[in-house]
């Protein structure tokens, strides 16, 4: 197993991002959701810098939906987990609770 | 009706500045999802706290297109950015080789022309100026969609050589102030023509049918 098979923290926090929106995440749900739920200001380039990223390396795919008039007749970009990136997700996640299994944080380090 | 809140508008500057790092799949998304956003805190939080929402949105995600743009293509990226970097330095010693040519052949002529001889020496810092923008140019349509990229890296090559230079002949010598000016606005000329470039290449994108999908689902 190679080491590009994990993600790094922010492509981490936005596939979970993708994961909870479902087939409402494009930028600025993305943006406000992990904003809601990190408490930090995250620029929209920031997103797409690294959702493309994650395109290339077949986590995530895009499609665009219809131009709307509130954005200047410009059209969202839809993003959507695949296979690849739930699996790449998961890869992730038990590596990091395997990192943080047996330690009390909360009580040793605060 | 439209309200009030609706029918405002970003920074012009910020949206066309954006504009210039977007890359062909975020051409529509990105200012999509700012204006989104942006007509939402207007009507929220007040067209002033939008604004300042928006301009320091646009900071920050133009640090990240230009540093996404050279790291999805890095080894082009570069190529194109040296390539652009001895083609400059080999076309700036042009003008002065040309100078030098006309000045040999037709001394008799300059002699008695004084003034326009100047005139001609003047015209140095023009034409290296021409120069960079070319040059500005032509690595720009070398690095097709980072077009923006590589003409600002280059230009951000040249102004530590610049500014080296400049302290050089400071320390060796007498500056004077026409010099320094020209000098300073050679990596100016190279942004200069990467918008070039840029520009021309949106409007022709803009004008040619709208694409249906980026990738499917």
């Amino acid at each position: 197993m190679s080491g590009r098979d994990y993600l790094g923290e922010f492509e981490h926090v936005i596939m979970l991002a993708l994961l909870r929106l479902d087939d409402r995440a494009y930028g600025v749900t993305v943006r406000q959701e992990i904003e809601f739920r990190t408490k930090r200001e995250v620029s929209i380039g920031a997103v797409y810098a690294t959702l493309d990223r994650l395109e290339a390396k077949g986590y995530v795919k895009s499609r665009l939906g219809e131009p709307t008039p509130e954005r200047g007749g410009r059209s969202k970009r839809f993003f959507r987990v695949t296979a690849k990136g739930v699996t790449a997700v998961n890869r992730t996640h038990r590596a990091l609770q395997s990192m943080t299994d047996g330690l009390d944080l909360v009580r040793s380090y605060a | 009706m439209m309200s009030q809140e609706s029918s405002v508008q970003p920074p012009r500057v910020a949206t066309w500045l954006i504009g210039l790092f977007t890359s062909d799949s975020e051409a529509e998304a990105v200012p999509g999802d700012l204006l989104e956003e942006f007509s939402h805190l207007a009507s929220k939080s007040g067209v002033a706290f939008a604004r300042r929402w928006y301009w320091r949105q646009t900071g920050k995600t133009i640090a990240h297109l230009f540093a996404a743009g050279f790291l999805t293509a890095p080894w082009s990226v570069a190529a194109t950015v040296v390539a652009g970097f001895f083609l400059r330095r080999l076309l700036q010693r042009l003008p002065g080789a040309v100078l030098s040519k006309a000045t040999n052949r037709y001394l008799m002529f300059w002699s008695a022309h004084f003034q326009a001889y100047l005139w001609l020496l003047n015209g140095m810092g023009i034409a290296h100026l021409l120069i960079s923008l070319l040059v500005g140019c032509t690595v720009a349509l070398a690095a097709k969609g980072r077009e923006m990229v590589a003409a600002v890296t280059l230009a951000l090559i040249f102004c530590p050589l610049t500014g080296a230079a400049l302290v050089w002949v400071a320390m060796h010598g007498h500056v004077e102030g026409e010099w320094v000016i020209w000098s300073c606005a050679d990596p100016l000329a190279i942004v200069v023509g990467g918008l070039i470039v840029r520009t021309r290449r949106s409007q022709h994108r803009d004008s040619s049918p709208k694409r249906l999908g980026v990738t499917g689902v």
